[in-house]
């Protein structure tokens, strides 16, 4: 009996030594992404279900600490930033002013070079091999029942701005509004940096434990990842089509093209924002970490304290990090305004729409503005947000998302990875070194964030 | 003695012949009487190929279909032969015949209209949905989304050009169901079919903007040519059903209506839907490889 306890005791400690060793990029490419395409290969088309289930549920227990994390290190960088008694008026306008505009020129490079390569690749004009395989893949699928009792809600809805003015900050926080969330932080930290410390630092105390335990339990939820990625690449590649797959490698290529510009404009970014001082103590080029981290995990948040990590032991001054980092991979989800601009791009070629420079104007814009809707929504969820769009440039929208989605499980992982990068850009160019005397300061750098060095070397480069 | 014996046996002789009558076979139901008398069934079929309903197979004049096996099986429950006549000039024009005895029945997916009762009896045993095969950039020029609750409203007031056989039921269903539309009658469906898909601006006129019949003949049309899923959309109408019916006259309503009611119920397998028909008849609906 004992033997017994003791040999599922080794068991468990071997599953849980090992996970975090596959969480590592390189493992996700030589072992994890193999073995899930072999077990995709092989698994029944009626178990895919549950192989997705289980890792949507698992997503969900990743998913789980973003909340709170995001809402308190939003409160907590901008009370600092904005603090009238512990920064100068002009400390604070450089750091709105450089993020706002490197927001800004992000989400301007990002339409733009997505519209560049998009009409370099031309996604959208098919061969009629091509046609005819999409033509087979939507019959039945994209048939309109009329008189039926909608089962899918509309998936139009309006735009971004009505959906980012906070209502109660916990009632959005309990329902996943993120969007609000992230606003209702902002005006909450700004209230926080007009009052007196000692009338704010219980707060604060608070806010930092819920900080530190929720970037604790990212950790441990993150060890899932290798399982995720298992359980949904096996489920996908068990039920996707791969005709449809190869019908739309135009637009497949477009996206994963877009995803390594955007690393390289990164790496030229970090390179000439950050001093060789800063860079003197890094082994590897944290650009690409954060490019394979959330390639690797398709999700961009996971990417938060490797860049977190990597800024404050670059000396850079951690409450601006630590506000430019959530807020710009949260709100300008640089990826979803790169791929919506390809696939409005794709559809626009479909429908054999002519695309002159006034148009490609307007899908750089409507590109931006549904890529910033997707804000709060993760993976596929992200994908209807072209819609509006589509309903601008009466495209038919249906049939367009049929395929989009069809595909998504391949093109979550290189939109992950463009937020990621990008917003590590953001974060580089909006942060400065902070002051010697700052740095000593220790109610400015220990947030308790990533406070364990044992646990944040557990990513590459962090 | 002898006489007395005559007589008997004479007597006998009546009452057996009165007690059990010598054709024993012939029918009391005098409109059954009358096919079993003349030996064939009289079947009207429309002047057109429906494929899988009924069709004449490619280089023959063998008539083929699930309504001409509905048709010949009716008859050797009869105990007779069959003979289809396709001499009708339209759907209506077919109703109108069956209802003045030209035809024991008329079958061949006849939909139910009002007028086509003042013309005869149907006994239903389809039920296909009303649909529309539409083209998507119309659909999108409406502004609603097609998950939208408010999408079959929308569309059905829209102002759209909607194409499918003339003197049909549909031209009549259009009229009804699509107040502001104008309908374009086309010789058969062929051409109406034509008229959407491979129109051309500048030899074709003005171009239409649906076409309108049950969903098995709308589904076939992208299930032949995948392609087609592209440009256009099939629209499935849950709520308007068409009762496809097999006509009978006055005398055949009285005659004919219970066995044919029967015969449907035990052997045909009770009203069918456009669902059973795509699935029963799935080598005619699959995708074609070209």
């Amino acid at each position: 009996m004992t033997a017994a306890n003791q040999s599922g005791k080794s068991i468990y400690q071997w599953i849980f030594s090992i996970l975090p060793l596959l969480r590592k990029p390189r493992n996700f490419f030589f072992y994890i992404l193999p073995f899930s395409i072999i077990l995709g290969r092989f698994i029944p088309t009626s178990t895919a279900a549950a192989f997705n289930d289980a890792g949507v549920a698992m997503v969900q227990i990743i998913a789980f600490p973003a909340i709170p994390l995001v809402l308190t290190a939003v409160m907590i960088s901008i009370a600092n930033i904005f603090s009238v008694s512990e920064r100068s008026r002009e400390d604070r306008f450089r750091f709105s002013s450089r993020f706002v505009v490197s927001l800004s020129i992000a989400l301007l490079f990002g339409s733009v070079l997505a519209l560049l390569l998009s009409l370099y690749q031309a996604p959208g004009v098919l061969s009629p091999d091509a046609k005819l395989s999409i033509g087979r893949f939507m019959l039945d699928v994209t048939d309109i029942r009329v008189g039926e009792i909608p089962i899918v809600e509309s998936t139009v809805k309006g735009l971004w701005i009505t959906s980012i003015i906070p209502s109660n900050i916990f009632a959005d926080a309990s329902s996943g509004q993120t969007l609000k969330v992230i606003s209702g932080s902002i005006l909450a930290g700004l209230a926080i940096s007009r009052l007196k410390r000692d009338l704010t630092q219980p707060l604060i105390t608070l806010l930092r434990s819920v900080n530190t335990i929720s970037v604790q339990l990212l950790y441990i939820v993150l060890n899932l990842a290798p399982l995720v990625l298992i359980c949904l690449i096996a489920g996908a590649v068990s039920t996707i089509n791969a005709e449809i797959v190869v019908a739309l490698l135009n637009f497949t290529i477009c996206v994963f093209l877009t995803a390594v510009a955007s690393l390289g404009v990164s790496r030229l970014v970090f390179r000439r924002f950050t001093s060789s001082r800063e860079r003197a103590g890094l082994n590897v080029n944290p650009v690409d970490s954060v490019f394979l981290l959330s390639l690797s995990t398709g999700s961009s948040m996971t990417a938060y304290p490797l860049m977190f990590q990597t800024l404050k032991s670059m000396g850079r001054d951690v409450s601006e990090v630590e506000a430019s980092a959530s807020l710009s991979l949260l709100i300008a989800r640089l990826g979803n305004v790169t791929y919506n601009v390809i696939a409005i791009v794709f559809a626009l070629n479909l429908y054999e729409v002519a695309l002159t420079p006034f148009r490609l104007a307007e899908v750089a814009a409507l590109g931006i503005v549904t890529g910033i809707s997707a804000a709060g929504l993760t993976g596929v969820a992200t994908v209807p947000t072209i819609a509006v769009a589509l309903l601008y440039f009466q495209v038919p929208a249906p049939p367009v998302l049929v395929l989009l989605l069809a595909i998504d499980p391949i093109l979550t992982l290189p939109r992950a990875a463009t937020t990621g990068v990008l917003a590590m850009s953001i974060s580089v160019i909006s942060s400065v070194r902070s002051s010697p005397a700052s740095d000593s300061n220790p109610s400015n750098t220990n947030l308790g964030l990533l406070a364990q060095s044992s646990e944040g070397s557990a990513f590459e480069g962090g | 003695m002898v006489r007395l014996l005559l007589r008997f046996l004479f007597t006998a002789l009546c009452a057996v012949l009165l007690l059990f009558p010598l054709q024993v076979s012939a029918a009391e139901n005098s409109f059954i009487d009358e096919i079993q008398q003349r030996g064939f069934l009289k079947v009207g079929l429309p002047p057109y190929n429906t494929p899988p309903a009924y069709y004449l197979e490619p280089g023959s004049e063998d008539l083929q279909g699930y309504d001409v096996d509905l048709a010949t099986g009716l008859a050797e429950k009869l105990g007779v032969d069959i003979q289809f006549d396709r001499s009708s000039t339209s759907f209506n024009d077919l109703v109108q015949r069956v209802g003045a005895d030209d035809f024991d029945i008329a079958i061949g997916k006849l939909g139910l209209t009002y007028k086509r009762l003042f013309d005869a009896f149907p006994i239903q045993y389809l039920s296909f949905r009303h649909a529309l095969l539409a083209d998507r950039s119309f659909i999108s020029s409406l502004g609603t989304d097609p998950d939208d609750p408010k999408f079959g409203d929308v569309l059905r007031n829209a102002k759209m050009r909607v194409g499918s056989i003339e003197n049909s039921t549909w031209e009549t269903e259009s009229r009804a169901n699509f107040p502001n539309a104008e309908f374009i009658g086309f010789k058969n469906w062929s051409s109406a079919k034509k008229a959407l898909t491979n129109h051309d601006a500048k030899s074709d006129g003005l171009k239409i903007d649906a076409i309108y019949r049950d969903a098995t003949e709308i589904k076939p049309i992208v299930y032949e040519k995948p392609v087609l899923s592209l440009k256009f959309v099939p629209i499935l109408f849950d709520d308007i059903i068409d009762r496809k019916s097999i006509y009978l006259s006055e005398k055949g309503r009285v005659g004919f209506s219970d066995f044919l009611d029967n015969y449907l119920k035990r052997e045909w397998g009770g009203i069918k839907s456009d669902k059973n028909i795509l699935d029963d008849f799935q080598a005619f609906y699959l995708p074609s490889d070209s």
